[in-house]
């Protein structure tokens, strides 16, 4: 495998370096090297069962790794550290969920404003100000007092994105976050998504939606078995995948 | 026999409300649920500090927990409360009155029980809300205190009302010890008439049955309730026509 050609923005947001996984005998990741530029978009896709999911809990240390590093912000998130440590620096990573894990016992307003009150401090009425601003931007000022429960998916899964944009993390993880809704719900959280992108939003996103992959994605990383075996920006991956599992994915897809 | 129980409950209604009181210590029905109550509230905070325990990561704190919980989960009520009656008065050198060793007793023993709900009701919400509590960067103990018991002691409601209708029944116990209770009014009761024991206890079962179905009625009521909530409004109206009705467990596992 070559190693990955540096992006064109200035700096990096994160860094993994040699990073394995293994449940047991079972290797998930292998030798993960890569590295996504500050304002940059990565898609990372492949089929089911790749370590896709895997990789990017190990950004957030979700899940541990055996070897390897992760740097983000001139921090090592996989190294020995105080709980508060941890803490701080996975308040400055946005996570998406597949099944959005809101707080069910919380109204939208209350799941966006309870992490900057509880986390960092912020005052009630501050945050509460900013997380009717967020809900505002992912289009869901009015549903501002409702519960999760009375929510479709597509809502629930844009209050999640609100929640985790309430920390001001400098980078957003998304795992596969069009994938638990109904069709016509997909739409509504990829043009969220886009928007943050235009923003200049750092994200790594697990997704199979490939037209917002060609569309969004500075660059894709196409993962199979826990190795990365292309990364390459969408315009070449679609039309002209190196790697022969890159090619059948692809073929597949199209079927 | 009818005309008995009313006799009965004619000449001792106050006996059995509350025992002795004012001359001597309070007894009775009123005893019954001071002791249930105070059992049941001090049990409580226990056994969400005994389910972290056996929820946490370090096994120092882990299995000495879950022995206690294994062993008085294990041991019949009865036995922990001889256990004190005699241990603890050798221990403190002190005459610790009746009322606080079964106190204590029950607190042991229903905060074990509740544990186990407790715990149950933390690993039923799966690990999505932890994960989205870590990753948002809540530490261990802000994510259970703000994400993960508000939703768990809410679901428990009803659990711990049937636990509660069980440390009533339970309290019963202490008539071996002598704990001026309903049951004890009772007996003593019995014994100044000698000849009508079942009229006697048949008014002892028929309070304790009004007053343990009518919580279990409230705790099969707030059921239905906080499972439609947990639904949700908007599936409300199909949860209507397909909900099975909801038990709650009285009987303790």
């Amino acid at each position: 495998m070559t190693m990955p050609v540096s992006p064109l923005q200035d700096g990096q947001a994160i860094r993994l370096s040699d990073v394995c996984k293994s449940y047991g005998d079972y290797p998930v990741l292998r030798h993960i090297n890569a590295e996504v530029g500050r304002g940059e978009v990565v898609v990372i896709c492949g089929p089911s069962g790749s370590g896709k999911s895997t990789l990017i809990r190990t950004v957030n240390r979700l899940e541990e790794i055996n070897s390897g590093s992760i740097n983000f912000e001139g921090q090592n998130i996989h190294a020995p550290m105080r709980g508060r440590e941890l803490n701080r620096l996975r308040s400055r990573i946005g996570f998406v969920f597949q099944s959005f894990n809101l707080f069910p016992h919380l109204s939208a307003v209350e799941n966006v404003s309870m992490s900057p009150i509880r986390v960092k401090g912020v005052s009630a009425d501050v945050a509460r100000d900013k997380a009717i601003k967020l809900l505002d931007r992912v289009g869901l000022a009015d549903k501002a007092n409702s519960y999760p429960g009375q929510l479709s998916g597509g809502q629930q899964q844009r209050v999640a994105i609100a929640r985790a944009l309430a920390m001001e993390p400098p980078v957003m993880l998304f795992d596969e976050p069009t994938s638990a809704l109904d069709p016509e719900m997909v739409g509504e959280v990829l043009s969220v998504m886009k928007s943050l992108a235009a923003d200049g939003m750092t994200m790594l996103c697990v997704t199979h939606e490939m037209g917002f992959a060609r569309d969004v994605a500075d660059r894709i990383w196409f993962i199979d078995a826990g190795e990365i075996l292309e990364m390459a920006p969408p315009k070449d991956f679609f039309q002209n995948p190196r790697h022969p599992r890159a090619q059948r994915f692809l073929s597949d897809l199209r079927h | 026999m009818i005309q008995d129980i009313i006799t009965i409950i004619h000449d001792y209604w106050l006996l059995l409300l509350i025992g002795q009181y004012p001359n001597g210590p309070l007894g009775g029905l009123a005893n019954t649920i001071i002791l249930s109550l105070l059992a049941i509230l001090l049990a409580f905070p226990v056994s969400i500090l005994l389910a972290l325990a056996r929820l946490s990561k370090w096994r120092a704190l882990r299995w000495p927990v879950t022995g206690l919980v294994y062993v008085t989960r294990g041991v019949p009520l009865l036995m922990l409360i001889l256990w004190c009656y005699f241990l603890v008065p050798l221990w403190t050198g002190a005459d610790v009155p009746s009322f606080l060793i079964m106190l204590v007793t029950l607190v042991v023993y229903e905060g074990a029980f509740l544990s186990e709900v407790v715990r149950a009701g933390i690993v039923s919400l799966g690990q999505g809300q932890m994960d989205a509590a870590r990753a948002l960067g809540h530490s261990h103990l802000s994510a259970m205190r703000f994400v993960i018991l508000p939703q768990a002691l809410y679901n428990m409601i009803p659990s711990m009302i049937s636990t509660f209708v069980s440390t009533i029944k339970d309290t019963t116990l202490g008539y071996v010890i002598n704990v001026p209770d309903l049951t004890f009014a009772a007996s003593q009761v019995n014994n100044q008439l000698f000849t009508q024991p079942f009229q006697v206890f048949i008014i002892l079962a028929a309070v304790y049955y009004v007053l343990c179905w009518s919580l279990t009625y409230v705790a099969n009521s707030l059921e239905r309730r906080i499972a439609r909530r947990r639904a949700g409004p908007r599936r409300n109206a199909r949860l209507a026509t397909e909900a099975v009705p909801l038990k709650t467990l009285v009987e303790q596992p």
